[in-house]
């Protein structure tokens, strides 16, 4: 039991890691928490679902997915984040609602609101070491480790991924040493909304694709981005990670209810414990 | 008509003394509190149990606002340590989790099954008019009062003190105050104003169930205080009559074309239109109506 | 689908003349031609952008213009649930009670009136749906309103209703509806079994179906949880053992760690309180447990959409259980075709449109035994339409023919015979099903 429990919370975790490196891409570089990251997720399951009903491969999922939310990301911050860059949080936040209300809507009137279900064949557990893993899993887990390993490739391998972490450190001093903002700026947020975009597909194919389903997995994606220490890719996953797992397992002591408060809980008590988060930066503190 | 318009009104009036108590805890002070349907949960519940076990109902407006406020006590001293972004997080944490446990104890809150037959305000006027009138004449009341009691805290040294804290806090902590023990009032301050609009909520809906109290609630709140304008008082009240324009007057849209939005279509329309004013009123008028009186 | 519905709205949003308003408008259900003719005639046409963006100020001027032009009709309130947690379910009640209205106009109309239908969105929240309610009967002006699907929607909007001296028609679970003080007026309608029953149903089928360690698992809500409540109850009131009770939160990526607390208790059925989403998700991650089990789970969660998505391998041998329509009957028949014509999808896939179709049918009916359109004469009608004894009726034409003859009618809807108890509640018998080979076959029906 508890090794399916442990299983099933890695899959999970991987979802809100993928969620969450979204979130603290923009966090961390734009400085606000982006509400439309969930409906970002939600563009990107649609597409993919698109994708996959025209064509049967997954393959091809995946790329919508991540071409049609890394679009989405990118519309809204030229159209509606790079305008308000130097508002405060609050107003930041609220105009994210609007555009996840709006991204929402459309999808609605494009494919309705009746779920939609990915068609792909399920098949009998694996046994491996007494615990039976469903090949799902496996292939859920391979995508987002896929999806990171880019990711990380971007940011620690790339000439942009370093301009990148250079600005989400010290952005003044990134545009001293003659970084040139928008292409970064664009660049990231493409890398989130492909993120999301992933983290939507692999929600919609494990679960159904409906047009609020991004929104509901949000506060959970906020927790772990914050758990792991904003601006922290690595933080991100890691805690996105230890949320899933925690969730999962602590299940028969918390119950199916409060399991969910349990992200905010572990949040909470780590901030409490150490402002910054597991692998943030000191600057956690008022 | 009257009726409807009635009822957006006290709607609408119950928005403004959220936003009222928003107001005071980030408008004045700058704590960005993402969790007030926290407070407005708390205290529409507590108002409805005890007054259902035979309190009248203003003892039992009075107890909401004082349960709500003592929540926000914590609350208050985790705020002491965190910075706003992670603060917005965590205060949206607790108000869902105020939330799930609202769903899970069964014993006092019935669960999801909700509270039927919570005792309507003013119930010996009847369930017509004259019930409805009343009720959004105390409401009006109670924001009125608020509203000057805003005022005069704004024109306070209490005032001073907490706006010292939303425009530079190592200022204040240079000067010798501690930040702490003010933060904790306001926020106690934003969660009784929030607890009492819980109340009036709650004896006016009368069926209360755990998914009346989700985030979006505290995103319209937010919306009402920014598109009317943060850190004033008229602010507060202009942003809650704009929001229900807006969440109210989009309903009319399909009356007036109605061969080109099928019904279903209408759903997603109007929550466009919601997203698109928000997005369209940060961008173009972010003072919000009345203006913006936090500088920034 | 209702893709292709929604990219012409969109073009037309963009900017086209009314003239391609008006050959659309053929293919939406009956809307309120008579208001929109005094506005077009008092302002110059203009483009769909600006009449949207003047809607909020041009629609405190047009309201009254709207209401004069009404007094012609009948007006019905749709009230259901397109977006939030009923949304599976919503857009489908919404349409079918469009369609139904269409059809029964076309019949000349209850007791001569056409019947108009203005729609609004509950947004599965009792909130957003008293005011949409507070519109429908303030500013619409409707006489009755039909379809509010979750219990605490019903339960918030009946005080209204009855206030505003009107029927509620609705498809919720709750126990609390039948009863003062939410039906003190008798204006309520249940037209979907309550919980109570459905559960000893289940526990009928589970004891013929010789089940001996049922366990249970409930969506945390008043319905899931009624009915899950209502099996245990008739279980142990059989006296038998309950097993493991689970309840689960609505929207969770996962329920693995639910499905391994109920299958680690080794029942042999599990009976579920649940809605199409989330049995989607529970029933897949069973599968892939290879766990053996059987499952009984309500009609309108085990339906061809969930075969469709799940495919015939996961869904072999689901019990399914509904009350019991006559699939072969008229009602049913013009039913499907019109669910198929709106939805894209047998009328089967969501048995609550099923229901507001029979709502709208069951209303036109007693309008024209009443030969009134006063509430008091249509609630006593309700009943003397809809029971027995009388002609066996299933369709509004036929009906209205009936009537005119002097015979009492007794309409079997598309959703099941429709007798009413005195509470206001249908008293269907039970439809079990089989789901094989992908097929949802009807095996038996069980009496209450």
């Amino acid at each position: 039991m508890f090794g399916q429990l442990l299983i099933a919370g890695i899959v999970h975790g991987l979802i809100i890691g993928l969620a969450a490196l979204a979130v603290t891409l923009v966090f961390g570089v734009a400085r606000f928490p982006n509400a439309a990251a969930g409906d970002t997720m939600t563009v990107g399951a649609y597409a993919g679902f698109a994708a996959h009903r025209a064509s049967g491969s997954l393959l091809l999922a995946g790329g919508a997915a991540v071409v049609a939310a890394g679009l989405v990301s990118l519309l809204g911050y030229l159209l509606v984040f790079r305008p308000l860059a130097r508002r405060p949080v609050a107003a930041l936040l609220v105009a994210a609602i609007g555009v996840a209300f709006l991204i929402r809507a459309v999808l609605g009137l494009i494919f309705g609101h009746q779920q939609h279900v990915f068609q792909v064949p399920l098949a009998w557990p694996i046994e491996v070491m007494g615990i039976r893993i469903p090949p799902m899993d496996i292939t859920l887990a391979a995508v987002a480790a896929c999806a990171l390993a880019a990711a990380f490739g971007v940011l620690h391998l790339t000439s942009i991924g370093r301009q990148m972490r250079a600005v989400a450190d010290d952005p003044d001093l990134a545009r001293v040493s003659g970084i040139r903002p928008l292409r970064v700026m664009v660049a990231l947020w493409l890398l989130a909304g492909a993120a999301a975009g992933v983290a939507g597909l692999m929600l919609g194919v494990k679960t159904v694709v409906s047009p609020e389903m991004g929104w509901e997995g949000l506060l959970t994606a906020f927790a772990a981005a914050i758990l792991g220490g904003i601006g922290s890719p690595i933080g991100a996953v890691a805690a996105g990670l230890l949320l899933g797992v925690a969730q999962e397992i602590s299940t028969p002591i918390v119950g199916f209810t409060y399991k969910i408060a349990l992200a905010f809980a572990v949040m909470l008590a780590v901030l409490l414990v150490r402002p910054r988060g597991l692998f943030g930066r000191v600057e956690g503190v008022r | 008509m009257e009726a409807y318009l009635v009822a957006i009104a006290i709607i609408g009036a119950i928005y403004v003394l959220l936003a009222l108590g928003l107001t005071v805890q980030y408008g004045l002070t700058g704590l960005v509190n993402f969790g007030h349907v926290g407070f407005f949960a708390i205290g529409a519940y507590a108002s409805a149990l005890i007054s259902m076990q035979g309190v009248p109902l203003v003892l039992s407006f009075v107890c909401a606002a004082a349960i709500a406020a003592l929540v926000a006590w914590p609350i208050g001293l985790v705020a002491l340590r965190l910075r706003d972004d992670y603060f917005a997080v965590v205060t949206l944490g607790f108000s869902e989790t105020v939330r799930l446990t609202i769903t899970s104890e069964k014993w006092l809150t019935n669960g999801v099954q909700g509270i039927p037959g919570v005792p309507r305000a003013f119930a010996g006027l009847g369930v017509g008019m004259p019930g409805a009138l009343a009720t959004l004449g105390a409401i009006a009341l109670v924001c009125l009062l608020a509203a000057l009691m805003l005022r005069r805290i704004a024109g306070s040294p209490f005032g001073r003190v907490i706006e010292a804290i939303r425009d530079n806090e190592d200022a204040l902590r240079a000067l010798g105050k501690d930040p702490a023990r003010f933060k904790i009032q306001v926020l106690a301050l934003g969660a009784a104003l929030a607890g009492v609009a819980g109340a009036f909520y709650a004896h006016y809906i009368t069926y209360l169930s755990p998914d009346q109290f989700i985030p979006l609630v505290t995103f319209y709140v937010w919306m009402a205080m920014i598109m009317g304008g943060v850190g004033r008082v008229s602010g507060a009240v202009v942003g809650a009559l704009l929001l229900m324009l807006f969440l109210e007057g989009t309903r009319f849209l399909r009356d007036l074309a109605p061969d080109l939005i099928s019904a279903v279509d209408m759903a997603s329309v109007r929550l466009g239109a919601v997203g698109l004013a928000l997005i369209l009123f940060t961008l173009f008028r972010p003072q919000g109506l009345v203006g913006d009186y936090t500088r920034r | 689908m209702v893709a292709g519905d929604a990219l012409k709205n969109i073009a037309l949003l963009a900017g086209q003349d009314r003239h391609i308003s008006a050959i659309m408008s053929g293919m939406h259900s009956v809307h309120h031609e008579s208001a929109a003719e005094p506005l077009n005639r008092e302002i110059p046409p203009m483009t769909t952008t600006r009449r949207i963006m003047l809607a909020t100020t041009a629609g405190a001027l047009a309201m009254p213009q709207i209401v004069r032009a009404q007094s012609e009709t009948f007006r019905i309130g749709a009230l259901n649930p397109v977006t939030g947690a009923g949304s599976p379910y919503g857009s489908g009640m919404q349409r079918m009670i469009g369609a139904a209205v269409e059809a029964i106009n076309a019949a000349g109309g209850a007791n001569g009136r056409r019947i108009e239908v203005f729609s609004e969105d509950t947004q599965t929240s009792p909130q957003a749906a008293v005011l949409a309610a507070k519109k429908l009967i303030e500013v619409n002006r409707v006489r009755a309103i039909l379809g509010t699907w979750s219990s605490g929607v019903s339960l918030a909007v009946v005080p209204l209703t009855n206030e505003a001296d009107m029927i509620l028609m609705n498809t919720s679970g709750a126990p609390a509806l039948s009863v003062p003080p939410a039906n003190a007026r008798g204006l309520s309608y249940r037209f979907q079994a309550t919980n109570d029953r459905f559960g000893r149903a289940f526990a009928e089928i589970a004891t013929r179906e010789g089940f001996r360690r049922p366990a249970t698992m409930a969506f945390n809500n008043a319905s899931g949880i009624g009915n899950t409540d209502g099996f245990r109850r008739a279980w142990a009131a059989k006296g038998n053992q309950n097993g493991e009770h689970v309840i689960y939160e609505p929207s969770q990526p996962s329920y693995r760690a639910e499905l391994l607390r109920v299958l680690a208790s080794r029942p042999d059925v599990i009976v579920m309180g649940s809605f199409l989403p989330d049995t989607t998700i529970i029933l897949r991650e069973w599968f892939q447990t290879g766990t053996p089990v059987k499952w009984i789970i309500p009609g309108w969660a085990a339906n061809p959409q969930l075969v469709r998505a799940l495919g015939p391998a996961v869904t072999q041998g689901i019990i399914s259980v509904d009350s019991v329509s006559n699939e072969g009957g008229e009602a049913f028949v013009a039913y499907d075709a019109a669910h198929r014509r709106a939805m894209n999808q047998p009328g089967t896939s969501n048995v609550y449109a099923a229901m507001t179709w029979d709502m709208a049918h069951t209303l036109a009916l007693a309008i024209e035994q009443a030969k009134s359109f006063e509430t008091t004469a249509i609630n006593a009608a309700i009943r003397q339409v809809a029971n027995p004894p009388g002609e066996a009726i299933s369709s509004f034409a036929a009906g209205r023919a009936a009537i005119a003859a002097g015979r009492k009618i007794n309409f079997e809807g598309a959703s099941s015979v429709l007798d009413f108890d005195q509470f206001g509640d249908v008293t269907p018998d039970f439809g079990v099903f089989f789901i094989e080979q992908g097929q949802i076959n009807r095996r038996y029906v069980v009496k209450i």
